[in-house]
């Protein structure tokens, strides 16, 4: 019994890791850019939430809403005034220049917001539902539904529509895809900005589980390191597997290890995959 | 050749005669100083010459101070427990190479990054040995005054600075340096070409892992107390990479440029903007990047010293 | 900087680098600066820094020194005001008249007459000083929550004392002055502020940093230097078994949280068998989880799960399903603020219900219990301090209540346990100052050893390791949404209440 209890609730964290994932993966398999300011785009939305709920009573649900423009706004302009200068430039070089805008960004809301850690709490809160003798919280259990829900709507969106043709197009042939005629540098822009979107999207979702603080930006990102090797690059299905997988293997990991362990075990899982299978646990095929 | 290590000799003979001037506050900034030229000058190796965004120098650092501080919690004198952190740094990147150096890109970057986690967790939960999450302390070197104590880790890290350097001028003027700028331009190629990539990347690792994990050791007697979140801080990682960016990679005495550069900025920010000072750090780094991605001897190429860029 | 209390002596001032000074420390608003008109006479007979007899009425001979121009100019370039000051190493009592001064040299005769004449025109002023007291404080990054808190509590120590003229030392008053000093919430920064602090800014004395982590790490400066140093925060007792001398702590050792409160829960619910620990993998929550578990075994009580988590962990749930299978009485977790906010949420997401649930280091904040809710109900924890202990101190606050009343008067908020501690750091330095009657460090770390007092803390007595050991920390539990103390019995609010939803 205790075996299922922990799938689920293994299976329930991993949906909510799918989400952190999924725009961080898009970016990184796109741009070929490791974005850092992913964690902190996040809080950002947690933040956002946080704030709406208890100023103005707006459900975290709604905040999405709210949320989803205003993420992209900030995605695309950032994008297309910084990023896309670098965007040729090595490796490390855009690592270093995400990682500078992280330190800013972090810093910006350790400055607003200061470094107390937050709950959204919700009145009255949801409650728990019970299958026999599993129990599942309510919250999360919408949570991980909408988190999944949005990263599907991503996938619908990257497969069905002429600009997510194009974006595809861009990850697996940029010179070609020029050629054809699409406009790569708005590409760019317009994947920047919904992996922002998806980031500050998950930020309400999250702020209801997990307490909000900008220290926590650091956590997510290293979460969304492991969710995408372990799915494949750029690949959107690829992050919902991965986020499940990880969820599951942390939640087991905890009961035969100890808690202590949990953490240490998902980092060497990633080494021992980028080592046996580097393409990620589903191949390269997926790429929407 | 002999032009290079006659200025860098010079230049360490300065630096050396810093404890006679100096109080006891500027000379634990100068070993700080020394400390990140160490670690810059380390990543060099593998980040600079190669082109390996390697994210592993907080892995080597850690390591380095806990190898160095359970050797003295058993009885070694600092000297040896230093060499032994060096040593186990060593084979630690040796065979950690064997492994990772298979990957390239972002891969590579992200299995470096999380090496650096593991180790942490894995010193976090060997209590017995390390003290775990309650840290370990060092016995304090008995000597007679403050400054001399300050005096002596100053001069430990100045000639494992100067040992570092002789390394790189080493390196870089030999066949090791050679192969490793071909693998840097296109590893398919130089490996056609005969070069041994394998042997040369995982010499360049091993490299850039032996004196950083010197520097981890020499730092935990210094300070003596180390705690995992401290030794293991991925920010080391990023400051080494920063500061050779800085300077200019793949250059010889860019990271040492670096090095000095990034404290002075380090220090005055710290000062001066004690709220905001990670972002105007974070600021500082995105101009750099935009602005000067080539590094402050790039400015200045036309210098006979500034070294030549691959 | 309290410039009213310095008095400059530029010498060489007529021109170049001296008139500068002069002028700055002019702006700087100091309470009268001579500017020495003729450098030849002085350069010579500054040319060693001499001593100079300066008696005033009844108090004996005092010493003073003078210090020469270049180190004034470079203290002066950084801003601390000691340019060229003459120096007193000890201060006569405004009360006794202004002092006079007599040269020991010929040469020093117009350089001291001067100073015999600057110190006419400030009177009173003149003859106070400041003790200085280095602080380095996690200002920015992951502790600065506990840094703000830290210094709400030595802010108010050190206003309400100045306000009541200082502190005693001997005949005459000093101002107290805090020198914060940021660490970034990073171990080695915190040693190296330190080191800061002691060389470069010259502190007479020292709080430590924030935990027993920083604590045991920058002891190692403060003993070097021979600073008596005050830790706000620091009860493991790793932190004082390190035969340091210079070093003594307000918070009792960790067991003396866990036995009151296992004592409590044996007598008063005599079902409690089963207990469950799950800890934070860091200092001090692993310590007193360590703690919790001695103190439970030596009651026969059973310690069915005994678990560490990793700093960082973002989801607990596995573990406590874990807990939930073993149907413990009694679930005791440790770890800070975000941590316990997550398990006691994620407690309540897996229906875990338990007689006693007791948490440590968070339900002493308010932080906590406004973000649970009504899931904080009834979870027990313990503490150093709590604003309903009532004591008679002779310290500056005097009551417990009027130290709340100050504390809320100035914040508006009632005081936590670790903004009374760092507020008792400060009344304990200054009551050890003043029975000694000197600043003098070795004076005052006798009279910190061999303190026995009443403070609005609770009785303060040190330990041979330098740790408190008088103090009765109080157990407390969250009922209807505050905070009520159910032990020690003398004080308590209510009686223990059983269940935790």
């Amino acid at each position: 019994m205790l075996t299922l209890q922990i799938l689920a609730n293994g299976l329930v964290l991993g949906g909510l890791y799918a989400c952190i994932a999924s725009g961080f993966s898009l970016v990184w398999g796109v741009l070929n850019v490791i974005n850092i300011l992913h964690g902190s785009f996040i809080v950002l939305g947690g933040y956002l939430a946080f704030y709406a709920y208890g100023l103005l009573g707006i459900h975290p649900f709604l905040s999405i809403l709210i949320a989803a423009p205003l993420f992209f706004a900030l995605g695309y302009a950032m994008q297309h005034t910084l990023i896309n200068r670098m965007i040729a430039a090595p490796v490390l070089l855009t690592l270093t220049l995400t990682f500078g805008l992280d330190l800013m960004l972090s810093n910006a809301m350790l400055a607003t917001f200061t470094a107390d850690f937050r709950k959204l709490t919700l009145d009255p809160p949801l409650g728990t539902l019970a299958f026999g003798t599993i129990v599942l919280p309510v919250d999360r259990l919408i949570a991980m539904v909408l988190a999944l829900g949005l990263t599907g709507l991503l996938y619908l969106v990257l497969s069905r529509s002429r600009i997510g043709r194009a974006i595809v197009a861009v990850r697996m042939d940029r010179e070609a895809a020029a050629l054809m005629g699409v406009n790569v540098k708005r590409v760019y822009a317009i994947t920047f900005g919904l992996g922002t979107l998806m980031a500050g999207a998950s930020g309400p979702l999250l702020a209801m589980i997990f307490p909000i603080s900008p220290l926590t930006g650091p956590a997510y990102l290293g979460k969304a390191f492991v969710i995408c090797v372990l799915g494949g690059l750029g690949s959107v299905p690829g992050a919902m597997i991965g986020g499940l997988a990880l969820g599951v293997v942390e939640s087991f990991g905890s009961l035969w290890f100890g808690p202590e362990h949990a953490t240490t075990l998902s980092f060497v899982l990633l080494i021992l995959i980028l080592l046996v299978r580097p393409e990620g646990l589903l191949g390269r095929k997926g790429y929407a | 050749m002999r032009r290079e290590a006659l200025v860098a000799a010079t230049l360490f003979a300065l630096v050396g005669l810093f404890p006679l001037v100096g109080e006891a506050y500027w000379l634990r900034l100068g070993t700080t100083m020394l400390m990140y030229g160490v670690l810059a000058m380390s990543w060099n190796f593998i980040g600079g010459m190669a082109g390996y965004p390697s994210f592993a120098v907080a892995a080597f650092f850690g390591l380095g101070a806990y190898s160095g501080a359970v050797a003295q919690k058993f009885g070694a004198p600092a000297g040896l427990a230093w060499c032994i952190a060096a040593a186990s740094a060593l084979v630690f990147a040796t065979l950690l190479g064997l492994a990772l150096l298979r990957l390239r890109g972002h891969y590579f970057a992200i299995a470096s990054l999380v090496v650096a986690d593991v180790l942490r967790e894995l010193v976090n939960s060997a209590t017995d040995l390390t003290g775990g999450g309650m840290g370990l302390n060092l016995p304090v070197p008995a000597m007679s005054s403050i400054d001399a104590q300050a005096a002596f880790f100053f001069y430990a890290m100045l000639a494992l600075a100067t040992i570092t350097f002789a390394a790189t001028l080493l390196a870089a003027r030999s066949k090791l340096g050679f192969g490793l700028r071909c693998i840097q331009q296109n590893e398919s190629a130089a490996d056609m070409l005969g070069v041994d990539t394998t042997l040369y990347k995982v010499c360049a690792f091993a490299l850039s892992a032996v004196f950083v994990g010197a520097a981890g050791a020499i730092y935990a007697s210094w300070v003596h107390y180390i705690e995992p979140p401290d030794v293991f801080d991925v920010l080391y990682s990023v400051k080494a990479i920063v500061m050779v960016l800085l300077g200019g990679a793949g250059s010889l005495f860019g990271p040492l440029l670096g090095a000095a550069v990034f404290l002075s900025l380090e220090e005055l920010v710290w000062r001066k903007f004690i709220d905001v000072h990670t972002g105007v750090l974070g600021l500082l780094i995105v101009l750099l990047v935009m602005f000067l991605p080539k590094g402050l001897l790039s400015l200045s190429q036309r210098l006979p010293w500034a070294g030549k860029r691959p | 900087m309290n410039d009213e209390s310095r008095m400059a002596v530029v010498t060489g001032a007529g021109s170049g680098l001296g008139r500068a000074i002069a002028m700055r420390l002019a702006r700087r608003a100091h309470a009268h600066v001579l500017a020495w008109e003729s450098p030849a006479t002085l350069t010579g007979a500054a040319a060693a820094p001499f001593s100079v007899k300066q008696s005033s009425a009844g108090a004996g001979d005092r010493p003073c020194a003078f210090r020469r121009a270049p180190a004034a100019a470079n203290l002066g370039l950084r801003g601390r005001g000691t340019a060229c000051i003459l120096r007193h190493a000890d201060r006569p009592d405004p009360s006794k008249g202004v002092p006079t001064m007599k040269p020991v040299s010929i040469r020093s005769f117009a350089c001291a007459s001067f100073a015999a004449w600057a110190a006419l025109l400030s009177a009173g002023a003149v003859a106070q000083d400041v003790i200085r007291i280095g602080a380095p404080l996690p200002i920015t990054g992951a502790l600065s929550p506990e840094a703000k808190k830290l210094q709400n509590g030595m802010n108010l120590w050190m206003e309400t004392a100045n306000k009541a003229g200082g502190i005693k030392v001997g005949a005459k008053r000093m101002k107290i002055e805090i020198v914060p000093v940021d660490y970034q919430s990073n171990t080695p920064r915190a040693v190296q502020a330190t080191e800061k602090l002691v060389t470069q800014d010259k502190v007479d004395f020292m709080f430590s940093p924030m935990g027993s982590g920083a604590t045991k790490a920058a002891s190692s400066v403060s003993e070097k230097y021979q600073i008596p140093t005050i830790a706000a925060t620091a009860s493991s007792e790793q932190v004082y078994d390190q035969g340091y001398k210079y070093l003594f702590g307000v918070y009792t050792p960790n067991q003396t949280l866990t036995e009151p409160l296992a004592d409590l829960v044996k007598k008063q619910a005599a079902g409690v068998q089963r207990v469950a620990i799950l800890a934070r993998n860091d200092l001090f929550p692993l310590a007193i989880a360590q703690e919790m578990e001695k103190s439970a075994k030596k009651r026969g009580m059973n310690v069915m799960y005994f678990e560490k988590y990793a700093i960082g962990t973002l989801d607990h749930a596995s573990a406590l399903s874990q807990i939930k299978s073993l149907a413990p009485h009694w679930i005791f977790a440790t770890g800070y603020m975000n941590d316990l906010i997550l398990i006691k949420k994620q407690m309540a997401d897996l229906g875990i219900e338990a007689p006693v649930v007791t948490m440590i280091a968070g339900p002493a904040y308010k932080e906590f219990v406004s973000a649970l809710g009504k899931g904080a109900e009834n979870v027990t924890s313990a503490a150093w301090w709590h604003p309903a202990v009532r004591y008679k101190g002779k310290d500056v606050f005097g009551t417990t209540e009027n130290f709340n009343k100050l504390f809320r008067d100035k914040y508006g908020l009632d005081p936590d346990y670790g903004e009374a501690s760092a507020a008792a750091s400060g009344v304990v330095l200054q009551l050890a100052i003043e029975a000694a009657g000197t600043t003098d460090k070795k004076a005052v770390r006798e009279q910190l050893a061999k303190m026995n007092t009443m403070t609005f803390f609770g009785p303060i007595k040190f330990g041979p390791n330098g740790q408190v050991d008088s103090l009765d920390p109080p157990v407390f539990q969250v009922q209807k949404g505050t905070q009520v103390v159910i032990l020690p019995a003398a004080i308590k609010q209510g009686n223990l209440q059983l269940g935790v939803k």
